[in-house]
Formats: structure tokens, C-alpha cells, sequence
């Protein structure tokens, strides 16, 4: 029990001498939706691709369910994909597409008709079954999408960036219904994309990828509050990052101004870097916090405002408040110690990029 | 083990990629090769030359011919670009109804059949009146042009976003400027990408220029097609490897790309256009290419104008338009002549009687001397075609040999209408080896060409009167006989031989009997002269030999007559009376060979020439010969009639 | 100023020079020639001779088209597979040997098929028996395949061209082999190229009687060379309108066919 569903094994991939994947290591289990999140060009769609059969790594394995499918062509490994602009057939109607993994099967007729049913029921597009693909929507086309893979009943789906080419309301009502789908059916989802919104609000599980190498893995709320690294930090949600020094455990020095904290084992006096959430900083009035400076911007964002504070030693902080401090402001800032976030910082741009592998 | 499976893919692939490759330029590199060839022959290597380049520079014909076909691929391409991209425009702003049936009319040139484009258009002119020429070409590419601009520029039009525009015009831009400005790049590499196709199109068009050309407009395909029966000079494969090679190499530089990374697979868009002319920064700088681009222009233009300009600089108030068989006159005794008197001669030819009649008779063209054949003489004296010879404009008559006024008698009966120029005998041409090989007696008769053991090893004239006259003289009739049973039993005979026949032409007989293609062949005497000598510059170890088959055959006349509609008969005059000057006489005789009836030049020949049978056999051992006579238009449609079914058999 | 006024000049010229000679091609079909209304000269397609050459054309262009696109599809499949670059460059080589001469390409294979031709040499240098190939049916469809290629080549590619890579994987994905792939997805969603291709080398193939003189050795009367004889020998413009019209007719009757597989009207060559 609790064998992992996938597992990839030192897998490298390089396409003419550029390395795509470096020895990256992931397992990713039963029933759990796994989110591989990273900017462009960073390894994850082909991770997918590896994973889906469309590629195949130069080293390392790709076990399923405890059997090695590295060598296995894609036709014949038991998942499916719903590709990035939705690959539907279009010389075909809706019924078609949808039955066309059924088809190869040899599934019965009967078999057939219920399946589509069944699926375009799910996917709340029933009575479809005879328009041609070029008349629907963009949403309603990514639904065929899913349709047509999950009428294979496979044991895990992959999508790649599925929801990268419709408009922001649509990709809302798509995550939901995505989420929903996932628990009704019980597959297991590995899912791509660049959308840290979308990987926040959908996953059980993140993995930060960067230039191949896996910046950090975990559930949403330690991916957002504990980024390991400044580019987690950067690439997930608003943040800032300053330089400071590890005075000593639960001490760190910014711009010469000590602040308390919860992180320990950075030894004395490191030079690191420190992570604030502007929705972290407390504006409170001068005299009351520990740094102060003057607002130097101010734009009303609805749920709440965003400020620029600039410090004496022009760092321009950037803050989330629901409290209003109008440009020109002389205010303090202050931040929990457990609000902050102690990183260290890379020797160079190499190790930036590798990160810290779990 | 899946990547063994797919690199022995890719190994096939390249293998296929390979072949295909072989399939497509193997007959380029053999014209390449040709240009290099001392003989003319294309079947025999005689030796490395460069000399049919050079040749190539100083032809005139090719020249001219050269500079028709760029001018006319430019001009038609651009005009298309202009008259298509504002159809393009226009077509793109109607509404779907309209839209249908403009692209079904602009879908007609396409996909109808170059032939009946060709003809379609040709009867238009002729019914409108309007003389085949340089312009009715031109009209004609610029026809067939249009179509492919309209579809290369269609699809950018699409793409173009139209709010570009009325933005531009919201920036205060007039129309005419914001198309400029804005729409007119989007859709550029669609009117470039169309210009290139109408081009190149253009350049390789041969059917409808055939049918919509007229007097002394050649094209290179023209040009071409009216040297393939006679042999193609070899300067015209120098000519199109130069081309050829001036293409590939402007094409490598705008393909050059210096190593790049290949974008990664699955996220590389494929939307592959033709001609590539997308946006790829890993190109050579745009600026060289453009640069390149560029000087290919500029270089086309100048050749062409330069060309045109010597072709039509010196000023000519004098003209004359000559209508003559192929190859079939000296070069250097045009220009003679035009120095010599000043007149600006347009030249141009036929292969057949058959097909210079139409061109007569409809005179959508006006020549003001032919070159026809005795029975084709007659005709057009019996339709009332010709004009009579004022006889004092051509003192030189003195000089043809009384016998061959004689001879014409049969056609021209009272001497009024023709000048004799060349004449001869139709004989077979055989190789002694070959025969030998096969173990046959060199032939004696005309039904020797029936032979069963000379299965593809024979030659036959492709025109219908050449064809019948070897059957009806085999069978001991006359060759302008009209009785039925004797041409049915001719077209029978013709017909039992058609599988032993190798190939029905025409002047090919003569390159093809040189390159040990056949062991008999149906032939003119006056070619014999030169195939002797070909024989021995190439050192070949077999002979070929005349023989005129003892049942007798065609005696043969063709002379120079004056069209009723000449526009410049006294020019025509000058032409024909200079033409008998023995030295000139000589000239051209020297030139094509064939028999010249003409006293005087045959007086400066050497005796060895003057004692050689086969160029100037004994009259009287030609008794049973004949010449031609006009049957009359019923009786013409009856040969016709069975030569089509000899041939469709 | 309207924008539709800018399809005037082509309106006039395409009126002028395409629909009028036509016109005149079907009034010179009718008659004969005395101006004279009559059929004759379309019913002179059932004479033997005339029918022989109409059916030897359409086997023989049928036949090279469809050895056209046997050669095409894995060509334009292989040109897909090699990306856009190495692919763009490909079609280059393809229309490449238009700038030589069609005439003289036709003429180099002359060269290459006689009997003491290149591939003759060859063969005899390899103590092979030589081989009859000039002046035959099959020198003609050689012909035509090697001068019409391209059009098959180049529409097929463009239209595999346009298939996402993705959608192959998504065939593929969804438990497809090789095969199936290709049947059930490539195939069908490259009809349109197909039939554009079909057309493209089709016609021109059924009408040609350049290919047929050339290589045929004028053995082989085709309805192309009947025409043309008409019209620049025979000097019957009547008979050789009244032909092509029938001609013309084929040519309808078997886009019509293949119209019904382009619903969209997607594959164009170029």
C-alpha cells in the first residue's frame, strides 16, 4: 500500500545539448492533484511529455504503479492527456472525438453510446453530441478535451496548461469544475501550469520547477509561507526580498535594523535573504514600528490598497493594508517575527537555479 | 530500443529523401552536363567545351528570347501583384455571396486546363483583332498570373487585424495612407510570396504562350519547343544551367542560416508557408539578404533593358517579316542583309506546312515571305494566298538552275508566284552496323520498313503526307493519289508497321541516327552532309547511309512566295533576290546543307560536294519520283482523318 | 471611396480575358464553319480514334496522379516530421527546377531514357539486359509525375504542416498505434490537400500534349495532341473547340467528385 502511482527516477532530457531536465526525482501519489508550476522553458511540460510517452529521457526511469513504462510507446500507457490548445479532432463530431479511445479499444457499441453520455454529462455538455468542434467556445471545446480522456478511465490525467487559452472568468468556473471532476472520478491529476493563482487555488500539491531543477514541493500553504529560495519567494504571490544579516537564532539584521524572528540554525552573522509578504507589514503610525519611511505610492485594488513605502535606504516596500496612508505619510513599518522568512542565499547563479531539492 | 526504431526512421527517411532528390535533378545535372558537350548530339560525348557559352552570349535569338521571358515574367508579375492585391482587398470587404463567386472566377485559370486557356484566349484575340504579339503574351501571363496573388495574398489579408487600420485612421491617417503604413506591410510577404509564384510560373509557361504568341516573339520556351525537332542548340542548356545556378545560389543566401538550437519539440508552432518568408531572427541579418535580394533585382532589370535596348536601338523604318522553317537559313545571312540594305528583318519559323497555313490564312500575324513547300505553294495559290513576284525587283533569277523552274511548274505553273530556295529527295537513312547486328540487308524498297526483325528500330516522319507517300510509293502508287481503296489499303499498311516504329518525328531523325538510337530512319536528303560529318568528328564506328528506295519518292521544292497581305512586298523582293546571290546561295548552303537549286553557288562548291549523290542526286535516276501536289481541302481532311487513325491505334 | 471599386479593373480584366474566350471556345464547339449551329464536333469524341485518346488520357493521368501521391504523402510526412527550417527548405528544392525549363527538363529525360541513354549506360555497365523505355506509355507517366510532383507534394505538406503535433499525440495518447494514427487523423484531416493535389497534377496531366510528343515519340496520341493538332495543324478550330468542351466536361464532372470531400475548401496549394 501507499506505492506511488508515479514515480520518475533521475530523469535528464537535453534537446541538442541544451539540458531540459537535470536528474529530477518526483513521485506523486494516488488520488492526490499535483501541480508542476513554473515559468516557461523551465522542464515542466516535458515532464508531462516524458511522463505521457511524447518524449523520452536520455537517462532515469519512469515507474507507474511499481512497472517501469520508460521504453513503453504512448499509445499503450494507461493514462491520457488533455493537451494545451485541446488537440480535438476536428474532422470529427464531438461523439467521435470522444469515442475514439473507445473505438480503438474495441469497446461495444452500447458500451460506446453510454460512455459519451456519461461523459458529456459530466462535463455539463449534454445533447453536443453532433456539433462539429470548430462551433464551440473555447471553454466548451477544453470540456470535449477532458471528456474525451476521462472516458478511458484512466488512472491518471495529465493536463498541460488546459485552462492557458481562455479568459479569466472561464478559467475560474473551469478550475472549480475541474476540482469537482477530480473528486468524483478519483483520478489522479498532474496538472501543468504557469499560473501561480491557478496552481494555489486547485492542488494538493505544488512543485516549483526552474530551469529543470525542482525548486521546492509541497501543499499550497507551505509553498506560499515558507518559500525555500528567492525564486520561490519571487514566483509565488507578491513578496519582498531584501538582503539582511543572521545576527544570530531568531535575530536578523535589515538595513541595520534588528528584527525578530522564528528561524534558527543560520549560524552567526550570515549574510541571507529575507522573505516579507506585503500583506505580512503592518503600517502603523511614525514612532510605533521599527523602520520607517514615507509612502510614495498608492493604488486602491478593491479588496484592499497597495503601497509603495520607501525606506532611507531606497528600498521601496511594497504593502497590502486595507487601512488607507495617503501618499507623503510619514509611517512605520512592523512585521511579526513569524512573518518573516529567513533564506539562504545562493553562491552563484548555478546554485540559484538548483535550488534545494528535498 | 525505441530510439534504434527511430533512427532507423530517420535513416529510411533520408534514404526516401535522398531518392526523391535523384528523381527530381537527375535531368538537371544531364542538361548540365550537356552544356559542356563539343557535340551536338545529346546521346554522344564529344568532348569538354565551353564554347556553347559563349555561343550563348552572342546568339542573338537567345538572347532575345531571354530577355521576352524575364521582361515578360516581370511585367506580368508585377501587373498581377497591383490588379490582385486590389481585387484581394476589394474581395475581402464583399459580402460572403459576392465573395463566392468572385474566388469561382478567379478559381477558372486555375484549374482549367492550360490548353484551353491557351486557346480560348487565341480565338479572343483574332476575334477582337487584336495581332498576336509581345502584348497578347503579356495579356495572357498576366491572365494566368492574377490568380496566384489573389490566393497569396487572401489568406494575409485575413490575418490582418483590422482595428490596425481604423486606428490609423483614428490617428488622423488618410485611407490611402493608413493602407500604406499599416496594412500594406502585414500583407506584403503575401504580394511578395504571390509575385515570386507568378514569376515563376511565367518563366516556365510554354502551353499558352505557344498558342497566344505571334510573329518573331519568342519566349525560351518557345524557342525551345520550335529547336526540339530540329535538335536544340546546346548554348540553350548553358543558357538554363546559368539560370538554374544564378536561382540556387540566390536562394542559399536567403535560406543561409548560420547553427542555431532547435526550438524545443512540442513547442515549436509549425505553420510552414512557402517561400519561408517568416520572421526568423537566426536568418542571415535582413539586411544582407535584403541586399542580396536586392542586386539579383537590380541585375535582372539591367540585363533586361540592356538586351532590350540593343535589340531595339537602332531605328528601323524599313521592316520585314520573315516566316521560315526551322534552322533553316544562315544567321550570319540576316545580318548581311539587314546591313546591307538597311532593313530591320523580323525572323521567325514553323515546322510544318500544315501549321504555317493557319497562321497565314487567319493573318492574325502578317508575314511578308514564306518558305513553304510545293503542295503547300499550290494550295495557297488555289486560295488566292499569294501575291505575284514582280520579277524585275529579283534580277538574281538568273541564277536558279532553269530545271528547277521547271520543277515548279507542277505547283506554280506559270512561274508567277515562287522562287526556288532548297530542294531534295525523302530517303532512308540507315546503320550499316546496326543492320548488321540484326542481321538485315540495307534497304532497297520502301516495304523494307516493314520488316519484322526492324521491331523499334525504326523512324518515321511524323506529317501526314510523308507518312502516306512511304506507304503509297511501297504499294507502287501515286503519292497524291485520291482514290480510297488506295489509301485505305496505305492507312492499313501504316498501321501493321506502327508497332515496329520506334517513334513518329520529325528533324529528330537526324540526332537520334547519329546517337545509335535506331537502325533506320525516314529522312531528308539535305541532312546528309552534315550527319556524314558529325559521323566522323565523333569518331563513331558505325556509318550511315542514304539510300532513295527504287519505287521512287518525294521530290521536293521549297520556295520563297510573297503573302497577298505583305504589308512590305518590295522589302520581300529585296530579301528573295539576295537570297540568289551565289555568294549568299553558297552561305546558306553551307549552313543547313540541303540542296541548293541555285547554278551559280553550285558552280563555287568543291567537286568532291558537287559529285556527292546524296545531296545532289541525278535528276533522271528520280523518274518515278513525284512532288506534291494540293489535293484539295476534302481530300486534305481525308489523310487527316486516317493519319489520326494510324496514330491512335 | 469604396473598397469593392478596387475589384474593377480586375472584374474587367477577368471578363474580358477569361469569361469571353470561354464563351467563345463553346461558340466555336457549336459550330461549324460556316457559323452554323451543330453538335457534330461534340459527338466527334465517340469517333474510335478520338475516344481512344480520351480514354488513354484519363488512364494515363489517373495513373500518374496517383503514383504522384503515393510518392507525395510520405514525402510531405517526412518534410512535416523535419520541422520548419530543414522543411521550408525542402520546398525550395521543390520548386526549384521550375526555373529550368519545362521543355528542356522534359527533354533531359529523353536523354536519360533512350536507348543509348544514361540509364541504359548504366544498366549495360552493370551487364544488366537494357530496357525499352522511350516513346511508351510509361515514359509518359514518368513525365508527368516528374513535372507535376511538386503540385502534389506541396499542398499535401501544407496542410500536414498545419496539424498540431499535439493532435498525433492526443491519437496516440488516447491508445492509437502508428497505423491507426495515421488512418484515422492524418489522413482524413489532410483530404483537403489531397484533393487539391489530385486537381492540381489531374489536369494538367489529362490535358498535356507536350509530354506526350516528348516522350511518347508521338506514338501516343493523347487528347491533348488531338487538340493542339487541331488548332495549329489540322486547322479545324471548330473540332478542336467542340474537343476541349468535352474535355472541359471531364475535367467538371471530376472536380465535382472531389468537391465533395473539400467541404472547406482548405487546400490550397500555395
Amino acid at each position: 500500500m501507499n506505492q506511488p502511482l508515479i514515480d520518475l527516477q533521475h530523469i535528464s532530457k537535453s534537446f541538442d545539448g541544451a539540458m531540459v531536465l537535470d536528474d529530477l526525482c518526483l513521485t506523486v501519489k494516488e488520488n492526490s492533484f499535483v501541480t508542476l508550476l513554473g515559468p516557461s522553458g523551465c522542464g515542466k511540460t516535458t515532464t508531462l511529455r516524458i511522463i505521457g510517452g511524447f518524449e523520452s529521457p536520455d537517462q532515469g526511469k519512469v515507474i507507474f504503479d511499481g512497472q517501469d513504462i520508460t521504453h513503453l510507446p504512448a499509445n499503450k500507457r494507461p493514462l491520457n492527456t488533455v493537451f494545451q490548445k485541446y488537440a480535438l479532432f476536428t474532422h470529427m463530431t464531438i461523439a467521435e472525438n470522444i469515442a475514439f479511445g473507445l473505438k480503438i479499444k474495441n469497446k461495444s457499441k452500447s458500451y460506446i453510446q453510454d460512455k459519451i453520455k456519461y461523459a458529456l454529462k459530466l462535463v455539463n455538455l449534454e445533447g453536443y453530441e453532433n456539433r462539429s468542434v470548430d462551433s464551440l467556445s473555447g471553454g466548451q471545446q477544453q470540456r470535449i478535451a477532458i471528456a474525451r480522456a476521462i472516458v478511458n478511465e484512466p488512472r491518471l490525467l495529465l493536463l498541460d496548461e488546459p485552462l492557458g487559452a481562455l479568459d479569466l472568468k472561464l478559467r475560474q468556473d473551469m478550475q472549480y469544475e475541474l476540482i469537482r471532476l477530480k473528486n468524483e472520478l478519483g483520478i489522479t491529476f498532474i496538472y501543468v501550469t504557469h499560473d501561480q493563482e491557478e496552481a494555489l487555488t486547485m492542488s494538493d500539491t505544488i512543485v516549483v520547477m526552474n530551469q529543470g531543477y525542482i525548486q521546492q514541493m509541497g501543499t499550497p500553504e507551505s509553498i506560499y509561507n515558507e518559500p525555500e529560495n528567492a525564486f520561490v519567494a519571487d514566483f509565488i504571490g507578491d513578496s519582498n526580498i531584501v538582503p539582511g544579516i543572521m545576527i544570530r537564532d531568531e535575530l536578523v539584521e535589515i538595513f541595520g535594523t534588528r528584527f525578530a524572528c522564528v528561524d534558527k540554525g543560520f549560524g552567526n552573522n550570515t549574510p541571507v535573504d529575507v522573505v516579507i509578504r506585503p500583506e505580512d507589514i503592518d503600517l502603523v503610525e511614525p514612532g510605533q514600528g521599527t523602520l520607517s519611511g514615507v509612502v510614495t505610492h498608492l493604488i486602491f485594488k478593491g479588496v484592499h490598497y497597495e503601497m509603495e513605502v520607501t525606506t532611507p535606504d531606497g528600498f521601496e516596500w511594497l504593502v497590502h493594508s486595507t487601512d488607507l496612508f495617503p501618499v507623503g505619510k510619514k509611517v512605520d513599518i512592523h512585521v511579526d517575527p513569524f512573518d518573516i522568512q529567513i533564506m539562504n542565499k545562493p553562491a552563484s547563479e548555478d546554485e540559484e537555479a538548483i535550488g534545494v531539492n528535498e | 530500443m525505441k530510439r534504434k526504431i527511430e533512427s532507423l526512421r530517420k535513416i529510411l527517411a533520408d534514404f526516401y529523401l535522398v531518392l526523391i532528390l535523384i528523381f527530381l535533378y537527375a535531368p538537371i545535372l544531364t542538361m548540365m552536363v550537356l552544356s559542356f558537350n563539343t557535340s551536338k548530339s545529346r546521346t554522344q560525348w564529344g568532348g569538354f567545351t565551353l564554347s556553347w557559352y559563349q555561343q550563348m552570349l552572342s546568339d542573338p535569338d537567345i538572347l532575345a528570347a531571354l530577355s521576352n521571358t524575364l521582361l515578360i515574367a516581370f511585367v506580368s508579375a508585377l501587373a498581377a501583384c497591383i490588379l490582385g492585391t486590389a481585387a484581394a482587398i476589394a474581395i475581402n470587404s464583399m459580402k460572403p455571396v459576392s465573395r463566392t463567386i468572385i474566388m469561382g472566377i478567379t478559381n477558372i485559370p486555375m484549374l482549367n486546363a492550360d490548353i484551353v486557356t491557351g486557346i480560348s484566349l487565341m480565338l479572343a484575340f483574332i476575334a477582337f483583332g487584336i495581332s498576336l504579339g509581345f502584348k497578347t503574351i503579356l495579356i495572357a501571363h498576366i491572365t494566368f498570373n492574377i490568380p496566384y496573388v489573389i490566393l497569396s495574398v487572401m489568406p494575409k489579408l485575413k490575418q490582418t487585424d483590422k482595428s490596425t487600420y481604423e486606428a490609423a485612421l483614428d490617428l488622423g491617417a488618410s485611407p490611402l495612407y493608413a493602407f500604406f503604413k499599416v496594412v500594406f506591410p502585414d500583407i506584403l510577404p503575401g504580394i511578395l510570396s504571390g509575385f515570386l509564384l507568378a514569376f515563376t510560373m511565367s518563366l516556365d509557361d510554354f502551353i499558352i504562350t505557344h498558342f497566344t504568341r505571334g510573329a518573331g516573339i519568342n519566349t525560351l520556351s518557345t524557342l525551345i519547343y520550335s529547336q526540339v525537332r530540329r535538335g536544340i542548340q546546346p548554348s540553350m542548356y548553358a543558357l538554363s544551367s546559368v539560370i538554374f545556378l544564378t536561382v540556387l545560389v540566390l536562394l542559399l543566401i536567403a535560406n543561409y542560416r548560420p547553427k542555431e538550437k532547435k526550438p524545443v519539440p512540442g513547442s515549436a508552432p509549425s505553420n510552414g508557408s512557402l517561400g519561408g518568408t517568416g520572421k526568423d531572427p537566426s536568418r542571415l541579418p535582413r539586411q544582407i539578404q535584403k541586399w542580396a535580394m536586392g542586386a539579383a533585382a537590380v541585375f535582372i532589370a539591367a540585363s533586361v533593358t540592356w538586351v532590350t535596348w540593343k535589340n531595339y536601338s537602332v531605328s528601323h523604318t524599313e521592316e520585314l517579316y520573315v516566316y521560315n522553317w526551322g534552322d533553316y537559313i544562315d544567321d550570319e545571312v540576316v545580318a548581311m542583309f539587314e546591313e546591307e540594305t538597311g532593313i530591320k528583318v523580323t525572323y521567325d519559323m514553323f515546322e510544318t506546312n500544315e501549321e504555317m497555313y493557319p497562321v497565314i490564312e487567319a493573318g492574325a500575324v502578317t508575314y511578308d515571305v514564306v518558305c513553304p513547300s510545293d503542295y503547300m505553294i499550290q494550295k495557297m495559290i488555289e486560295n488566292d494566298m499569294l501575291a505575284e513576284i514582280n520579277f524585275e525587283n529579283v534580277p538574281n533569277i538568273s541564277q536558279i538552275n532553269p530545271e528547277y523552274m521547271e520543277m515548279s511548274r507542277s505547283f506554280d505553273p506559270e512561274n508567277r508566284y515562287s522562287v526556288p530556295y532548297c530542294w531534295g529527295t525523302v530517303g532512308i537513312l540507315y546503320n550499316t552496323k546496326r543492320l548488321e547486328e540484326l542481321g538485315v540487308e540495307p534497304p532497297k524498297s520502301w516495304m523494307d520498313l516493314w520488316d519484322p526483325a526492324l521491331k523499334g528500330e525504326i523512324l518515321m516522319q511524323d506529317s501526314v503526307r510523308d507518312a502516306f507517300m512511304v506507304a503509297l510509293k511501297g504499294l507502287g502508287y501515286s503519292m497524291n493519289t485520291i482514290d480510297e481503296k488506295e489509301l485505305q489499303q496505305a492507312k492499313d499498311l501504316l498501321i501493321q508497321q506502327k508497332p515496329l516504329v520506334q517513334a513518329y518525328v520529325i528533324d529528330q531523325v537526324r540526332d537520334k541516327m547519329i546517337g545509335g538510337e535506331a537502325a533506320v530512319g525516314v529522312i531528308y536528303s539535305g541532312e546528309m552532309l552534315y550527319i556524314q560529318e558529325e559521323v566522323k568528328n565523333l569518331g563513331l564506328d558505325y556509318s550511315l547511309e542514304y539510300v532513295v528506295p527504287e519505287e521512287g519518292t518525294n521530290l521536293w521544292l521549297d520556295s520563297w512566295v510573297i503573302p497577298k497581305n505583305a504589308q512590305n512586298k518590295e522589302n520581300a523582293e529585296k530579301w528573295i533576290n539576295f537570297l540568289c546571290r551565289p555568294d549568299i546561295a553558297l552561305r546558306n548552303f553551307e549552313y543547313i546543307t540541303y540542296s541548293t537549286p541555285n547554278q551559280g553557288a553550285f558552280d563555287l562548291l568543291d567537286p568532291e560536294i558537287q559529285e556527292n549523290k546524296a545531296v545532289f542526286p541525278d535528276l533522271d535516276s528520280l523518274e518515278n519520283s513525284e512532288v506534291y501536289r494540293y489535293l484539295g481541302d476534302e481530300e486534305e481532311g481525308v489523310y487527316n482523318a486516317l493519319w489520326k487513325e494510324v496514330k491512335s491505334r | 471611396m469604396s473598397k469593392k471599386l478596387l475589384a474593377g479593373p480586375y472584374l474587367i480584366w477577368m471578363i474580358g480575358f477569361t469569361i469571353i474566350p470561354l464563351a467563345l471556345v463553346v461558340y466555336y464547339g457549336l459550330t461549324d464553319r460556316t457559323g452554323a449551329f451543330t453538335l457534330e464536333n461534340i459527338l466527334a469524341i465517340a469517333t474510335a480514334e478520338h475516344a481512344k485518346a480520351l480514354w488513354l488520357s484519363l488512364g494515363l493521368s489517373l495513373a500518374a496522379t496517383v503514383i504522384c501521391l503515393l510518392l507525395a504523402y510520405p514525402l510531405a510526412m517526412i518534410l512535416r516530421s523535419r520541422g520548419q527550417g530543414a522543411a521550408g527548405f525542402m520546398v525550395f528544392i521543390f520548386i526549384l527546377p521550375m526555373w529550368m525549363n519545362f521543355l528542356l527538363r522534359t527533354l533531359a529525360w529523353q536523354t536519360l531514357l533512350e536507348k543509348s541513354g544514361v540509364i541504359n549506360g548504366i544498366l549495360s555497365a552493370l551487364h544488366l539486359p537494357t530496357q525499352n523505355l522511350i516513346n511508351t506509355g510509361g515514359a509518359i507517366i514518368l513525365g508527368m509525375v516528374y513535372n507535376f510532383l511538386p503540385f502534389m507534394v506541396l499542398p499535401i505538406y501544407n496542410v500536414l504542416s498545419k496539424i498540431d503535433d499535439n493532435t498525433i499525440n492526443a491519437a496516440r495518447d488516447l491508445g492509437a498505434n502508428s497505423f491507426q494514427t495515421f488512418w484515422y487523423v492524418l489522413l482524413p484531416l489532410s483530404v483537403p490537400g489531397i484533393i487539391s493535389g489530385i486537381t492540381m497534377v489531374f489536369v494538367p496531366a489529362l490535358t498535356t500534349f507536350v509530354i506526350s510528343n516528348l516522350l511518347g515519340g508521338s506514338k501516343i496520341l493523347l487528347i491533348g495532341n488531338v487538340i493542339e493538332q487541331e488548332f495549329t495543324k489540322g486547322s479545324n478550330w471548330n473540332l478542336g473547340s467542340g474537343l476541349s468542351l468535352v474535355m472541359m466536361v471531364f475535367i467538371l464532372i471530376s472536380m465535382a467528385l472531389l468537391a465533395k470531400y473539400d467541404k472547406n475548401g482548405e487546400g490550397n496549394t500555395f
